[in-house]
């Protein structure tokens, strides 16, 4: 599977088959996960209509974080197998996890202003997403950071690869300087179980969310390839001038 | 190990000969440190509380100034590729890198750590715990240091990107260093001082495998 995605053609072809029924799918998943969320489901006898925030914010958070994982996997196939594809990935896919990242941001912060009176709240799950975006924008900043673009792989795959190590390591500093700070912690852990009218919606949301980040990356990475090819062709064209 | 004491003697001459940069981040960390009474106000009841996080601070932006042109030189006039052609591997290479830029960097800021705390209004006794975390922080900053200077040698805008690269990585340190220096029972080796160490131990293991990855590219890009 590798070794055939390792050319960019068959990866082009295989994306060009793939990426309409998935983008049709996402779209459908996501339309009847947002009514059954925002419109369907009941309100929660708590939050009231703030409870709908979460079709949102958890899935945001999930692909936030799953992201980084990706990421550092790309990172470890660049390195390892030097996968001509997985630098591509890495750079199309950083963007797209920084965004859910802030996304998990701005809905939470959305939902705690109603619920705990705060825009923000220095809990341990907050901080570390704030961070988790940190390093989203690092990856991506030492990715462009080199006057030639493919210069910035190999730093930016170590930097993702380093990041798998050490995220969980500062999720845990995190919780530790928490659990110490502040023992009542606002959010609810455990908690009510959920009722399936307000499950179902989540899990179609989840669905749509994930289809949708690999709908866009690999647009991103269809993007990416063809900016490549022009960059090599123009300057093969320069040089057959001078030549 | 003839050869790596050749590289750390070769490093520290350097290191003394240009001996102002390592001056300017002994006044930048006192700068800090003199801003923040300067900005919060000269009343011991709220500088007393806030002193040790200050102290923090200043030492995490003050080694910040000088990663960005650790292996600078050495790409530059080639060193790198003669110790990629030497027995000495990359990796200790940049674990000595480490060492004499802790030296140069880390050990005035310890040594000039007890005046300080002083003026901020720390008491005596929990003098020794903030020398010793302090001591064990400055030396996993300067590993995360090495790392990103080794990631972003050659980049473009060098001093940001290492401020982007380090802060993430270096929050563990911050936050077991400030714990373990105000330990509940006073004693030295708290469970956060354990931790700190063992952050240590991990980025001992991991920078000088990924800085010596990141050191072959900079070093075939010069070339």
């Amino acid at each position: 599977m590798f070794d055939y995605l390792a050319n960019p053609t068959r990866f082009m072809r295989l994306a060009d088959l793939l990426i309409v029924p998935m983008a049709a799918l996402a779209a459908l998943l996501l339309a009847a996960g947002l009514y059954l969320g925002l419109l369907a489901s009941p309100t929660d006898y708590q939050q009231g209509d703030t409870v709908r925030i979460m079709y949102v914010h958890v899935p945001a958070a999930w692909l936030a974080t799953l992201g980084y994982v990706a990421l550092g996997l790309c990172g470890l196939f660049y390195i390892v197998w030097r996968h001509p594809l997985a630098d591509i990935a890495l750079r199309a896919m950083a963007p797209v996890g920084a965004l859910f990242a802030f996304l998990t941001l701005v809905t939470g912060a959305l939902w705690g202003k109603p619920m705990w009176g705060a825009w923000w709240v220095w809990d341990a799950r907050l901080t570390s997403m704030l961070i988790l975006f940190f390093f989203y924008i690092a990856v991506i900043a030492l990715a462009n950071a080199f006057d030639t673009p493919e210069r910035g792989s190999r730093p930016a795959a170590i930097l993702a690869l380093v990041g798998l190590v050490n995220v969980p390591i500062v999720k845990f500093s995190v919780d530790w300087w928490n659990t110490l700070h502040q023992p009542a912690s606002l959010v609810r852990s455990g908690g009510v179980s959920i009722d399936p009218a307000m499950l179902t919606p989540l899990l179609l949301m989840l669905a749509g969310t994930h289809l949708f980040f690999a709908v866009v990356v690999i647009l991103r990475m269809k993007a990416l390839l063809a900016e490549r090819r022009i960059a090599a062709l123009q300057l093969r064209g320069t040089t057959g001038e001078a030549g | 190990m003839n050869i790596l004491f050749a590289q750390m003697r070769r490093d520290l001459a350097l290191i003394w000969a240009g001996r102002g940069e390592a001056a300017v981040m002994l006044a930048f960390f006192l700068i800090i440190i003199t801003l923040f009474p300067l900005a919060i106000g000269p009343d011991v009841a709220t500088l007393r509380p806030m002193a040790l996080p200050v102290i923090w601070i200043a030492a995490l932006l003050a080694s910040l100034a000088g990663f960005s042109r650790i292996f600078a030189e050495d790409v530059r006039s080639g060193w790198v590729d003669q110790v990629a052609l030497s027995p000495l591997p990359l990796g200790i290479y940049a674990l000595s890198k480490a060492v004499t830029h802790w030296l140069a960097g880390g050990l005035p800021m310890l040594l000039a750590t007890p005046v300080l705390a002083l003026m901020l209004y720390v008491d005596l006794e929990s003098l020794a715990p903030l020398i010793l975390a302090l001591t064990i922080g400055t030396m996993a900053l300067t590993l995360l240091g090495v790392l990103a200077a080794a990631l972003g040698e050659g980049a473009r805008n060098g001093g940001s990107l290492m401020a982007l690269l380090v802060l993430p990585l270096a929050v563990p340190v911050l936050i077991f260093g400030t714990l373990a220096s105000t330990p509940d029972d006073g004693g030295l080796l708290s469970p956060h001082m354990l931790l700190l160490m063992a952050v240590l131990a991990v980025l001992l293991a991991i920078v000088p495998v990924a800085a010596a990855a990141a050191l072959v590219e900079a070093e075939t890009d010069s070339s």
